[in-house]
């Protein structure tokens, strides 16, 4: 089958090279046509990066610190409330970053800098979560559960038991975390206060209150040489462990006991003071409205906000955001997941080490690209021509796929990789066709992740702000949109609306995560065992 | 082979998704017919529903209304969307923009001018009352010692009032002084923030936000809104330093329908129009003939001499912006 490569891979390959690389060329190549080396080349540029690039370090290096204990526990020990405490610590992830750096403007003994950071720790600890935990509850704890009988201590465990089967899964959740704090757009825009500037906040100011295209141009060869090397570091790390657990069960989950005590009063402490406080501020504040309690915030969310703020009723905006959803979280979906078992059957070709990695990169490169330089990119691309996709709605969905795809394969690329290579082997001589190891291998045991990738997916889209702002005008105007222009008129009734507003999108991305947790919990007994043999 | 034609059919099947999803959407945001007309604005214009429904019935057209950010956002978008431009007709560029619109050819034919005001500061009467102050008169006293701490301003590089007041500072100051007035204000605790609304309803204490700032960067129209029980105004406007503002309306070219955005033009400058511009965006009509409400003629009056409005502001704009901005950051 190796043989049919180039052609397979021409589907995925066509759609991120003609809807992600085309249009960042052009941005890129306008840009190097000026002189964009004296544009960046000055104090500012270097303060810009370098705050960019340390405050995506701690952020990263933090989120992924408290990942660690409530992964455990959430992953692989069983409680009541186990799955809703698992929807929520996801919820800040996909809260419209605007919301995020709202959550935390009342922060004021803190210095700006603490919370920025700590509004990225808030808003990623989920997925270094979510990716941890789904391999470690992979682990076989044989080996956990026999070191310990000979003695060992629960952290010596941990260290030289547990911690090196996470080593893939640590250096993927930091890669992701790491582009996601280096590529903030919101958050820095709301807690930044016009005084602190991350690239990305740069390259805005850049393209849309100076139109100084060059400058834009430099700042994004920079964000994008930023985030593509930290990508390509942390796969060169990981790339020697890629082989996860040799014997494959997912059914770890232990009830949660004593000796959990550590991790268990960790997660609560992570819970009460970085989850529950903002998330309970918003819900507070929805259902204020003058001091007292009041669903007026709501009643208010038919009109268009104090002094006609909004174009097009929230409404109309919701509608909006479900027609974008839909496009973009099947168009991810689809080629992720194909791109994903393309690359984990290119790396079983030992020979072909380095296309896996060249590949997985050119999927990889959208998540850290700055999206509001993809927005700006369509607009100088697809303005007119052949492909007049700007003045569409369809631009945005789009985007948003692109932008989802990466994640897509985050989610879904480990778990085919985890599949057992003597499945396939055993498969192979027992002559079975490749859609038969698909069909009744592969996809049962994918399916989890592929849900958590549907999830996700439709997630991005739904808070997708940077390329949005630039590509969905008037009428086409998201929630994530509408929220922006309600929170930046000021007045208690646009910041009311746009807390009730948040507050909704909250419960619905509750719902989405909660009901796919739900799913693949009644469907969590693999049913490789059963159906691994076709032939039966 | 088999698996070969199952690739072939992903990829058909993927394609022929992307194609269909593209190529059945309108190819405009909006399906355009000859009977619509969109108007892109920056984000205080409002125009009542019974002016639309006016509009609309008068002229058997469809108004679409997108608000597109300020003045600047506004131009700016304008100007990366021109090969297919996202409305008929733009309302709201203002003289600090104009000139980068025309450089850019953004308009079929000439701006229309649709109305003007003056932004200069306003002050909390009643802070100053309460506080045995005696307000500042002219925009050189922002900067001593008795009034640290009490001023907000717009971010000239987010907010056109805040240019405007940039650029009126350049002409009062001159290119030689306008830096040290600057720095002299930033020493004396003078606020930054984005743009009007937050500077206006969020920040100044004479607003309906209650904010902690009792002099803020407004309009000389601004205290007719802020009206006691007994028809005086709580705040009033510091008539030195002002900018003259004047928007402007255009036909965008390469417009779908430009016939109809001609009609919408004329129906912003008709005296309909004109009279509501004092009550619904607190600028001056630029038909004079138009009268004021009584709550104007009571409590605002226009600045004697204006600031900044015939200075090459497209020309030094970015210059102003980055030395301004060195400032304060």
């Amino acid at each position: 089958m190796n043989k049919n490569k180039p052609l397979a891979w021409a589907a995925p390959l066509v759609f991120v090279g003609v809807l992600f690389y085309w249009p960042l060329g052009r941005v890129l190549a306008q840009g190097l046509g000026g002189d964009w080396l004296a544009t960046i080349s000055n104090v500012r540029t270097a303060h810009v990066v370098w705050f960019t690039v340390w405050q995506a370090l701690i952020s990263s290096a933090l989120s992924v610190l408290l990942a660690l204990p409530v992964a455990q526990i959430l992953h692989c020990r069983t409680f009541w409330g186990n799955r809703s405490a698992r929807a929520i610590i996801t919820l800040p992830f996909i809260l419209p970053t605007i919301v995020v750096g709202i959550a935390f403007t009342p922060f004021y003994g803190l210095p700006t800098i603490t919370r920025i950071v700590i509004a990225h720790v808030f808003m990623n600890v989920g997925i270094a979560v979510r990716i941890i935990g789904s391999v470690w509850q992979r682990i076989d704890t044989s080996v956990e559960e026999a070191a310990a009988l000979d003695g060992a201590s629960q952290i010596r465990v941990f260290v030289s038991v547990t911690l090196p089967q996470l080593k893939v899964a640590i250096a993927s959740a930091s890669a992701l975390v790491f582009l996601y704090c280096a590529s903030s757009f919101g958050v820095i825009m709301v807690l930044g206060d016009l005084h602190t500037h991350t690239l990305e906040t740069e390259i805005y100011i850049s393209a849309t209150q100076f139109l100084d295209l060059p400058r834009t141009t430099g700042l994004s060869l920079i964000q994008t040489a930023l985030t593509a090397g930290a990508f390509i570091t942390a796969y060169k790390y990981s790339r020697g462990s890629l082989s996860l657990s040799e014997n494959f069960d997912t059914q770890q989950q232990t009830p949660i006991q004593k000796r959990d005590r550590i991790p268990a009063f960790a997660t609560i402490l992570i819970f009460c003071t970085l989850i529950f406080w903002p998330l309970a501020r918003i819900v507070a504040k929805a259902f204020t409205f003058n001091g007292t309690l009041s669903l007026s915030n709501f009643m208010n969310l038919t009109g268009y906000g104090a002094r006609e703020t909004l174009s097009i009723t929230l409404m109309q905006a919701t509608l909006n955001s479900l027609r974008n959803l839909t496009i973009a979280t099947s168009l991810a979906l689809a080629i992720g997941t194909y791109a994903s078992y393309l690359l984990s059957r290119q790396r079983l070709n030992e020979s072909s080490r380095l296309p896996v990695a060249f590949l997985d990169t050119i999927f990889q490169i959208p998540v850290g690209t700055s999206a509001v330089v993809l927005g700006f990119g369509y607009l100088i691309t697809f303005s007119s021509g052949f492909m007049p996709l700007r003045s569409s709605w369809i631009a945005t969905a789009l985007v948003q796929a692109l932008l989802a795809i990466p994640l897509v394969i985050r989610v879904v690329y480990p778990a085919f990789v985890a599949i057992d290579i003597h499945v396939h082997e055993a498969a192979a001589i027992d002559a079975a066709r490749t859609e038969d190891v698909v069909r009744w291998i592969e996809y049962p045991l994918i399916r989890r992740s592929l849900l958590t990738a549907a999830a996700f997916a439709a997630l991005v889209s739904l808070g997708e702000f940077g390329s949005t702002s630039f590509l969905a005008y008037g009428d086409q105007a998201t929630l994530p949109l509408v929220l922006f222009q309600l929170i930046s008129h000021p007045g208690p009734q646009n910041y009311g609306m746009a807390m009730a507003t948040s507050f909704l999108l909250l419960i619905t991305a509750f719902v989405i995560v909660y009901s796919v947790s739900a799913n693949t919990q009644s469907r969590q007994t693999p049913t490789y065992r059963a159906n691994s043999d076709p032939q039966t | 082979m088999h698996n070969r034609n199952r690739q072939v059919g992903i990829f058909l099947a993927l394609a022929v998704a992307v194609g269909v999803a593209i190529f059945q959407s309108p190819t405009r945001q909006h399906a355009h017919s000859s009977h619509d007309v969109v108007l892109v604005t920056h984000d205080s214009f409002v125009m009542s529903k019974e002016l639309v429904a006016d509009f609309e019935k008068t002229s058997g057209l469809k108004l679409t209304l997108i608000k597109a950010g300020d003045a600047g956002s506004l131009t700016n978008r304008l100007v990366l969307t021109k090969d297919a431009p996202i409305a008929d007709a733009v309302f709201g560029i203002d003289n600090t923009f104009a000139g980068l619109a025309m450089s850019h050819k953004l308009i079929d034919g000439d701006l229309t001018p649709t109305d003007f005001g003056d932004a200069c500061f306003n002050y909390d009467k009643a802070w100053f009352k309460n506080h045995q102050l005696q307000a500042p008169t002219t925009i050189a006293e922002l900067a001593l010692p008795q009034y640290r701490g009490l001023t907000v301003v717009e971010n000239p590089n987010t907010s056109s009032t805040g240019l405007a007041f940039l650029a009126a500072s350049v002409d009062k100051f001159g290119e030689a002084g306008w830096h040290k007035y600057w720095q002299s204000l930033k020493d004396n605790g003078i606020k930054v923030v984005d743009g009007w609304e937050t500077a206006y309803y969020t920040e100044f204490s004479g607003s309906s936000g209650h904010g902690n700032y009792p002099i803020v960067l407004s309009y000389a129209s601004s205290p007719a809104d802020e009206i006691d029980a007994q028809g005086h105004s709580l705040t009033a406007s510091i008539l030195d330093g002002c900018f003259r503002q004047t928007e402007y309306a255009g036909v965008l070219l390469k417009a779908q329908n430009p016939e109809n955005a001609r009609t919408l033009i004329n129906f912003l400058v008709s005296k309909k129009f004109q009279e509501t511009f004092p009550t619904a965006m607190y600028m001056y009509p630029i038909d004079t003939s138009v009268p004021l409400p009584d709550s104007w003629t009571a409590n605002t009056q226009l600045a004697a001499h204006t600031f900044g409005d015939k200075l090459d502001i497209n020309t030094n704009r970015k210059m102003w912006l980055t030395q301004w901005s060195a400032i304060f950051e």
